[in-house]
């Protein structure tokens, strides 16, 4: 997609438009808005969409080996609230102009993009805890900051979101409880998920900010809100704690509290790998849009069979 | 339906009063109103795509009222709905002194246009 | 011993009351687990979420009705979900069949909960407490699973609402909405499949009506429904088997992957 909008924006419009949000404003549906920022704004929602329909994929691999009837509820309940959230942020992409069926036959021919995090491995039931706690924590971050966008639809879903959010990340540790106090096979099943995250959970907030004039423009129109590094930092802040308190080992040994900084210093990550899983190049990438994709196309008759219901009821 | 100001405009055709407009929804989005005891009035929660009313309301109520109490739905087709336009919210915002609506001080008057529907208690009513 | 069954004096009505209790729990575990599978993949994303909401009432009876049963077996619950080999299971062989399609699921769903509403009434009046008031509970919770089924059925198979010029569905949609009701007929008959449990109960005055009964006011509701969407009810003989507990391989195959975290440590708090 490209970033020259085809014609300009009138520039009063604009002016006046760029004066509201500067003065704290936010913007509804239907208002007029400039090309660049419904092209931001439908980019950043588009994906938050798509990494919650995506999102589902490694956790519902563990709903039928839940290993009690509690946890087969509960993780049922949370998968379910993630294809929710898909449901509630489609409609609000669909509000600056794309139909829902668009964008979700583009991110299942695997033409558009969803957050690293889901293009890795859940290979233990540990894994989930994990999902839980800091995949889900990671989000909350981004998602927590958000709730004070300029698009006031996105906003009103946020709040929504990260309400149901914070429940699973209380669901997340009770699992985690579970397993970080129980058997020494538990407790190793736990650290090696945690291990095998850390760096996609990292990489997750993307990396630091570089001053550039389209960093400059989603802080201006507050489609951006907080920066990539403050984000990574509030959530070492509140995450690590966590680790450390149940004695499990925080995977990266470079990683410690400067006092004097007010900030964690870590090992810098492999940016490249970050990249290569943006394009849908990441371990589990092809295999799971593949498994969208054959459900996409089973399901057509049953698309096209409710398309005829509703054209026939009209 | 009488012609004049007001009137429904895409359905008679011709340019929508600029005050008026739809929420330009596709046709199988619904919205959803939902009452969460039954002295409450129905709130607006949100949308679902669905076929037609009878599915919209299935729909609506595990996707709106998992964590939510309600009693009762309500649907409409997302572009049923006329709004006021934006530009429009200028006309709502009262210019000159209503006191006159008010038995108690500009204050209180104030306090309650803030507030919007609810309405607080004064101190006699609390 | 539990709620359920310490009240009951006769060892033998006691064994066959907990029989039928097993079945009604089992059932609702196996179309649980089977309806929690949709979660994430369904057609539409609202009708995921509704499903996946069908799917967690559904374990959430399997496991009230556990808790009756297991009240002071030792290991509650769970044990009873996870730790019996698949031949001590008593549930209706359609129900441990994999999602084999939407409509399969659909289909399913329609003619379980024409049979389970009917059971769930039946408990209810049964006398026998607490059982009788939960199953009053969990009754109101299938209304909704029978008009989201009754709903989707339509949808996928019959004609549009009268108002309509009297289309109906295309007949490639209705033809694979038929192939799904002859294949989960026969299997849709055991859900009335009798063992000594049944007698022993009616004679007791716990179970109000004859499986053959039941069978028909079930055959009464479901014609309707089905007719409606333009579909032939068929005739066929039943497969049975599932409340002795003779199962398939698609139950194996399940049970071996619901209780492969389980059994990596049954002691273990999950």
């Amino acid at each position: 997609m490209s970033t020259v909008p085809v014609t300009q924006d009138d520039p009063e419009q604009l002016a006046a438009f760029n004066a509201r949000i500067a003065a704290g404003d936010q913007i509804e549906a239907g208002e007029w808005i400039p090309q660049q920022y419904r092209f931001e704004a439908l980019r950043l929602i588009q994906m938050h969409a798509n990494s919650e329909i995506m999102g589902a994929l490694p956790e519902r691999e563990w709903i039928p080996r839940a290993p009690s009837l509690a946890r087969k509820m509960a993780l049922t309940a949370k998968v379910q609230d993630e294809v929710g959230h898909g449901m509630l942020l489609y409609r609000v992409a669909e509000t600056l102009g794309r139909p829902r069926e668009e964008m979700y036959a583009e991110l299942v021919e695997g033409r558009a993009r969803f957050h690293n995090v889901f293009h890795y491995p859940a290979d233990t039931w540990a894994d989930v805890a994990i999902i839980q706690v800091f995949v889900d924590g990671a989000a909350m971050q981004t998602q927590g900051a958000l709730r004070s966008c300029s698009y006031a639809p996105y906003s009103r879903v946020l709040k929504r979101i990260c309400y149901e959010e914070d429940f699973h990340i209380q669901l997340g540790l009770d699992v985690w409880r579970a397993l970080a106090e129980g058997t020494p096979a538990q407790r190793a099943m736990l650290q090696d998920a945690l291990n095998r995250w850390w760096t996609p959970i990292i990489h997750f907030f993307g990396m630091p900010d570089k001053v550039s004039p389209h960093t400059e423009a989603m802080l201006a129109w507050r489609l951006k809100v907080k920066s990539n590094e403050e984000l990574r930092q509030q959530f070492l802040r509140r995450f690590v704690p966590i680790i450390l308190e149940y004695g499990l080992t925080v995977p990266d040994p470079g990683l410690r509290y400067v006092d004097a900084e007010q900030r964690y210093v870590y090992t810098e990550p492999d940016w490249d790998e970050l990249k290569r899983v943006g394009r849908n190049g990441g371990p589990k990438s092809a295999e799971r849009l593949a498994l969208r994709q054959s459900f996409y196309r089973q399901h057509a008759w049953v698309r096209e069979a409710l398309g005829r219901w509703s054209a026939a009821a009209a | 339906m009488e012609r004049g100001r007001g009137v429904t405009p895409t359905s008679r055709g011709g340019p929508a009063p600029s005050w008026i407009r739809t929420l330009d929804a596709p046709a199988d989005v619904w919205a959803v109103f939902l009452q969460a005891r039954r002295r409450d009035a129905h709130v607006y929660v949100g949308d679902v795509h669905a076929p037609d009313a009878e599915m919209a309301l299935l729909l609506a109520k595990e996707n709106y009222t998992r964590r939510d109490p309600c009693v009762n739905l309500w649907v409409v087709p997302a572009r049923e709905i006329r709004a006021t336009s934006g530009d429009a919210a200028e006309m709502f915002e009262p210019a000159t002194d209503k006191s006159y609506r008010f038995g108690g001080s500009y204050r209180q008057q104030q306090r309650v246009y803030r507030g919007g529907y609810h309405i607080a208690p004064t101190e006699d009513e609390r | 011993m539990s709620a359920a069954l310490a009240t009951i004096a006769d060892p033998a009505v006691r064994a066959a009351f907990r029989e039928w209790l097993l079945r009604v729990a089992d059932d609702e575990l196996m179309i649980g687990h089977r309806h929690s599978e949709w979660t994430g993949v369904g057609p539409d994303i609202e009708s995921d979420v509704a499903m996946s909401s069908i799917a967690q009432e559904e374990l959430g009876h399997a496991r009230l009705i556990y808790e009756q049963i297991a009240a002071d077996e030792p290991g509650g619950v769970d044990r009873l979900a996870f730790d019996r080999p698949p031949a001590e299971f008593r549930n209706a062989v359609l129900l441990e069949q994999p999602n084999q399609g939407w409509e399969f699921s659909i289909v399913r769903l329609a003619l379980y909960e024409a049979f389970e509403g009917h059971r769930l009434a039946l408990l209810a009046r049964c006398g026998h407490e607490p059982v009788a008031s939960l199953a009053a509970t969990l009754g109101r919770e299938e209304r909704y699973h029978g008009l989201f089924a009754g709903t989707w059925l339509e949808r996928l198979a019959g004609p549009p609402a009268p108002q309509s010029r009297g289309q109906t569905q295309s007949g490639d949609a209705r033809a694979r909405v038929q192939a799904a009701l002859e294949a989960a007929w026969p299997y849709a008959l055991g859900f009335f499949e009798t063992t000594e449990a049944d007698g022993t109960l009616l004679r007791a005055g716990l179970l109000g009506e004859s499986a053959e009964r039941q069978r028909e006011a079930w055959e009464a509701s479901v014609r309707p429904l089905l007719e409606r969407c333009g579909l032939n009810v068929p005739a066929a003989e039943p497969s049975l088997g599932g409340r002795r507990g003779v199962h398939t391989p698609d139950l194996t195959q399940m049970h071996t992957e619901m209780t492969e975290v389980w059994r990596s440590d049954p002691e273990a708090r999950w």
